[in-house]
């Protein structure tokens, strides 16, 4: 292990540690690992615009998504509905605070968070405003990146649905078209986004502050 | 194989860059955060969070999960008698999606995880290949299981129409969310890396025609990547 390699040329496999050539890779192309076929490093097709305006659609229906109505039903001649947000309402206020604190972080505050940093890096990317801090705040980025369960959220609610349709009056309300549109969005906006490109760029832009180590 | 870790180079777990390795941890050179070559003590964290896991799940299952009031009258449902239900009403895809997302998708997330640290740990009948097609799906089926819980907090909230139904969650809810997070974790300390070292130094240990009195001497010492 005394010889040195630069580790620039490089790229290792995230799944089983093999180490290939880095690749030179154009718009959609795929790099996939010869050992255990995981994907190495992907280049999507025109990341930062489509992030950019998928997280910025994602933004706006989030407010109609937690504050309308999501579902409502009539039962003995009485209405109720309820909304993402009166979940949490609802929930604190019978005093399950768990399931209040987790529906929460998982269907409201981790989407937001995550729409917000990818709305946030592909307009410093698209504008050309890049600032050394986003090296961190890409990097906690990363720490959210198995927690958003919107997609979870929406097939607990056509489970519901079924339990409750066969023995009230079931209506959908316009916070459910909302949702869905949300999911959709918050999905694609982080899908989109190219995190090899941002990083390689990020770190062309301020080599001083990638450079502890060049041997 | 050619790996990071035979060319003392280590790959950062955040941002994907490679670094030459100099110290443990060693800090990332392009985000600056700090990480080891394989993740510390990676199938004791997965055994520990998985053994907790399976704990919970247990109460999690015989705990009502759901109490709905009719009149002032509480009928407590567990997950079974839930899924029971929708079974007697002839809703049987529902029925599947809840059977799958409630417990056979953690019991096979427990179990699988337990299977992959013995196999990382002992390397009997180690296929790399598969092994790790294994740990992905079950990486991908974690949140799933949160369904149930999901549901819940949908009913309590939506049906609430004071004296003549409302709906309340049972002790079962917070055993369970603790078993999906618990089994998130270990899925997100197992480090499918190691099953591929495993597979290597088996390798290398079959092809140099070791002395069978030395083999077991240097099969543990590859497991936890060097303490301290």
């Amino acid at each position: 292990m005394d010889h040195k390699i630069n580790p620039a040329f490089f790229v290792a496999c995230q799944q089983c540690d093999a180490l290939y050539d880095k690749p030179q890779l154009k718009q959609g192309q795929i790099a996939k690992c010869n050992h255990c076929g995981s994907t190495l490093i992907e280049r999507k097709v025109d990341s930062i615009e489509r992030s950019f305006h998928w997280s910025l659609a994602g933004l706006m229906l989030m407010l109609p998504a937690i504050l309308l109505p999501l579902m409502g039903i009539t039962l003995a001649g009485q209405f109720h509905q309820a909304s993402l947000f009166d979940c949490i309402l609802v929930l604190i206020d019978r005093g399950f605070f768990m399931i209040a604190c987790l529906v929460f972080l998982f269907a409201i505050a981790v989407p937001i968070v995550r729409l917000a940093g990818a709305l946030y890096i592909s307009y410093c990317f698209k504008f050309n405003k890049l600032k050394p801090s986003l090296l961190n705040f890409f990097r906690a980025y990363h720490h959210l990146d198995n927690w958003a369960m919107l997609n979870v959220f929406m097939l607990g609610i056509v489970v519901s649905m079924y339990k409750l349709i066969d023995d009230t009056e079931l209506s959908i309300n316009l916070g459910l078209f909302a949702f869905v549109f949300w999911l959709i969005c918050s999905t694609m906006s982080a899908a989109a986004l190219d995190q090899d490109y941002i990083w390689d760029k990020l770190e062309r832009a301020f080599p001083r502050n990638c450079a502890n180590e060049h041997s | 194989m050619n790996t990071a870790k035979s060319n003392g180079l280590s790959l950062c777990p955040k941002c994907h860059k490679l670094n030459s390795l100099q110290a443990e941890p060693q800090q990332c050179s392009r985000c600056h955060g700090m990480f080891y070559q394989r993740k510390r003590n990676s199938l004791q964290y997965t055994l520990a969070w998985n053994v907790a896991a399976l704990l919970a799940f247990i109460p999690a299952n015989l705990y009502p999960i759901m109490i709905v009031y009719q009149f002032g009258i509480p009928s407590e449902a567990n997950i079974l008698s839930g899924i029971g239900e929708f079974i007697d009403l002839g809703l049987y895809p529902i029925a599947i999606i809840i059977f799958t997302a409630s417990i056979i998708v953690p019991l096979i997330k427990i179990i699988g995880l337990f299977v992959l640290v013995y196999k990382a740990h002992t390397g009997i009948r180690l296929k790399p290949n598969r092994h790790s097609k294994i740990y992905h799906i079950l990486e991908f089926l974690g949140p799933w299981s949160m369904l149930d819980v999901f549901v819940v907090a949908l009913m309590v909230t939506v049906v609430e129409l004071g004296f003549i139904t409302s709906v309340a969650a049972g002790p079962a809810i917070n055993y369970f969310t603790i078993t999906v997070i618990f089994t998130m974790f270990a899925a997100n300390s197992f480090d499918p890396r190691l099953l591929w070292d495993k597979a290597a130094d088996k390798n290398t240990a079959k092809q140099a025609h070791l002395p069978s009195a030395n083999l077991p001497d240097t099969l543990p010492a590859t497991l936890p990547e060097e303490k301290g």
